[in-house]
């Protein structure tokens, strides 16, 4: 879970980044942005943060 | 009759008056030529002095050496004519010698205010010291305040060594400093027929690649504490649990690679400071004095340790409810939280390099903004609190005031005060709402809020100056290589808001990911967070060796009444 979360981040970033190559509009740029900062906000919150719950200190 | 004389008189007297204003007015504007000079003909350019020639010092009156030897007490004698450096005493002061000294003066102002600012961001390292410290706890006192001392030493250390020429080694010349033309390297590939801008590779140990520069020492004296804040920002996140090799460690790498490189590609003439150039998206990725650059970048390394530490013994319980855990000394965190906005005007005016030339009078309306923003986002906070719980929370309108000036980091420098006001109460209410997010959804333990102060808002800055940009700010004609000022979407520039976000997902990605990496691995082969002994005993002792308040006795209220109860001492 914690590799998933970290390519999920990974790939959110380079999303915006690679779709800068892929169109010229500028209403895709920014939505391919938008769609990126959500897969890197999910990655770290939803997947990663997840992860290391399940081994927290108050659960034991 | 007397009407029928008025109207026959009246075309005579606008005659008169006619003649009585225009003669002069004619004259003026027709001066005769002096007595024996010939007037220049049309369309003749006046010849410029040679800059070697004498130039007649007596004309400038000064002093003489009898009046100085009186003393200046009017301070009218002192800084004269005599003062000007001359390149030939036998010739004497020469036009040449003047214009350097104008050229000198400039640089001397700029690298004079550049120091200056430095050491005042140099001075909130105490502010971000004392906060830390007074909302934690007073058994991790001495630990708290050795990781925000040290963090000095090992970030200074580690830029010194590699991250200030991996950040700034190719920026070029700036002119605000004269110079800093031996930073001139910046490693570069090409991807899809675009040069992207990596990091720089002159100035290892501020003596490789002819670094070795006035101008250049000024700036790594900047940028150095601009990392520091950076740095000093993960221990807050990860504060009362934190082992100290592992915070030295971490501290060393974030100075080293994760800041200078992040700081490069947006400061140092890197790939997201080329968006405008390479994609045509605004002015490339604007951050003016580190929003982005600094305060997300602390903020999101911190993310990454707390979610490898976890939380502190005692913050949750099995059901995942949360337990409040004061801090030991609220008037140090808001005397912390005051040394933090008088640093500020540091950190912000002074990131123009320098207050005389290339738009840098802008000092003015940048101090204005840093002090608005701070001011609406300590209102932000505390309003929000009041209404929510009924009281003015003291450490929560500490933090909304620097979650404004984290937030007006980036746009101080392009935005009105109308947009400072409106981003800095955004983030005062940002602040509160992220605090709990992340305290009650996310079950992350973040001592002092450092997270939300500087993670949250320094995200919510750089996207602001995508917004609120007001395009009127005009630093030397250009910024990041494209001509005219810096405009956000609501002042017609789409391309900036796209910039920004670009920047938003490389510092979610990129920043958090290499942080967590190396943390993680940190984490593998020294662990990176005290044994539950340690933690329960407080850290001072077995991490440190000494308490921070040793003649202190940590005693249960009912213990310290009196017999009879504190009524009855008083006599009520």
């Amino acid at each position: 879970m914690k590799i998933v979360g970290l390519l999920l981040v990974i790939v959110g970033w380079l999303m915006p980044v690679l779709g800068l190559n892929l169109t010229s509009s500028n209403t895709a740029r920014l939505i391919l942005s938008l769609i990126g900062i959500a897969t890197c906000l999910v990655g770290i919150l939803g997947v990663l943060n997840k992860a290391f719950m399940k081994s927290a200190v108050w659960k034991q | 009759m007397p009407l029928r004389k008025c109207l026959r008189a009246f075309p005579a007297a606008t005659l008169v008056l006619l003649v009585l204003v225009t003669i002069p007015a004619w004259s003026q504007s027709q001066p005769p030529p002096p007595s024996g000079e010939k007037a220049p003909a049309a369309g003749a350019a006046p010849t410029a002095p040679s800059l070697s020639a004498p130039l007649p010092v007596k004309d400038a009156s000064p002093p003489s050496a009898g009046d100085l030897a009186k003393g200046d007490p009017g301070g009218t004698l002192t800084g004269t004519v005599n003062d000007v450096a001359v390149s030939d005493a036998k010739k004497g002061l020469t036009l040449g010698d003047a214009v350097n000294q104008i050229g000198q003066n400039k640089v001397a102002i700029n690298f004079v205010w550049t120091l200056v600012a430095g050491f005042l961001v140099m001075f909130m390292q105490a502010g971000f010291a004392i906060v830390e410290t007074g909302l934690c706890r007073a058994k991790n006192a001495n630990h708290t305040m050795m990781m925000n001392f040290m963090v000095y030493g090992f970030g200074l250390f580690a830029y010194w060594v590699c991250g200030f020429a991996l950040q700034m080694g190719g920026v070029g010349a700036l002119a605000n400093l004269g110079g800093t033309a031996p930073l001139s390297n910046e490693y570069t590939i090409n991807l899809f027929g675009k040069p992207f801008g990596l990091f720089g590779t002159h100035g290892f140990f501020l003596t490789q690649g002819g670094t070795y520069d006035v101008a250049v020492m000024v700036l790594f004296l900047f940028q150095m504490v601009f990392m520091d804040t950076a740095t000093t920002i993960v221990t807050g996140a990860v504060a009362e649990r934190w082992k100290y090799v592992a915070f030295a460690i971490s501290t060393f790498f974030l100075g080293a690679i994760t800041y200078p490189l992040f700081a490069n590609w947006a400061w140092g003439g890197g790939w997201l400071s080329t968006l405008g150039t390479n994609y045509g998206l605004g002015h490339g990725y604007c951050d003016f004095a580190g929003s982005g650059v600094v305060h997300a970048v602390g903020g999101l390394t911190g993310l990454a340790v707390a979610l490898i530490v976890g939380a502190r013994l005692g913050k949750y319980n099995r059901d995942g409810s949360s337990n409040a855990m004061p801090g030991h000394d609220i008037v140090i965190v808001l005397t912390g939280c005051f040394i933090l906005s008088f640093g500020w005007f540091g950190f912000n005016p002074g990131s123009t390099l320098g207050a005389s030339g290339n738009g840098a009078l802008r000092i003015g309306s940048i101090a204005v903004n840093t002090m608005l923003a701070g001011c609406t986002g300590s209102f932000g906070a505390i309003l929000y609190m009041w209404i929510r719980y009924g009281k003015p929370d003291a450490s929560m309108s500490g933090n909304g005031l620097l979650a404004g000036l984290v937030a007006i980091t980036a746009p101080s420098g392009f935005v009105n005060s109308v947009g400072a006001a409106i981003i800095g109460a955004v983030a005062g209410i940002l602040v509160c709402l992220s605090v709990e997010f992340l305290d009650r959804v996310g079950k992350i333990d973040d001592p002092v809020g450092a997270i939300s102060v500087h993670g949250a808002n320094g995200l919510w800055g750089v996207i602001s100056v995508g917004l609120f940009a007001d395009g009127k700010s005009n630093y030397g004609g250009s910024w990041n290589g494209v001509n005219g000022s810096v405009t956000g979407l609501f002042y017609g520039d789409p391309g900036q808001l796209i910039a920004q976000l670009i920047g938003v997902a490389t510092l979610l990605g990129f920043v958090f990911g290499i942080s967590f990496v190396f943390n993680w691995l940190v984490d593998v082969f020294v662990g990176q967070r005290v044994s539950a002994e340690t933690e329960l005993a407080g850290l001072d002792i077995p991490e440190m060796g000494a308490l921070g308040y040793p003649e202190f006795v940590l005693k249960n209220h009912r213990d310290m009444a009196p017999p009879g109860g504190f009524g009855a001492a008083v006599g009520a």
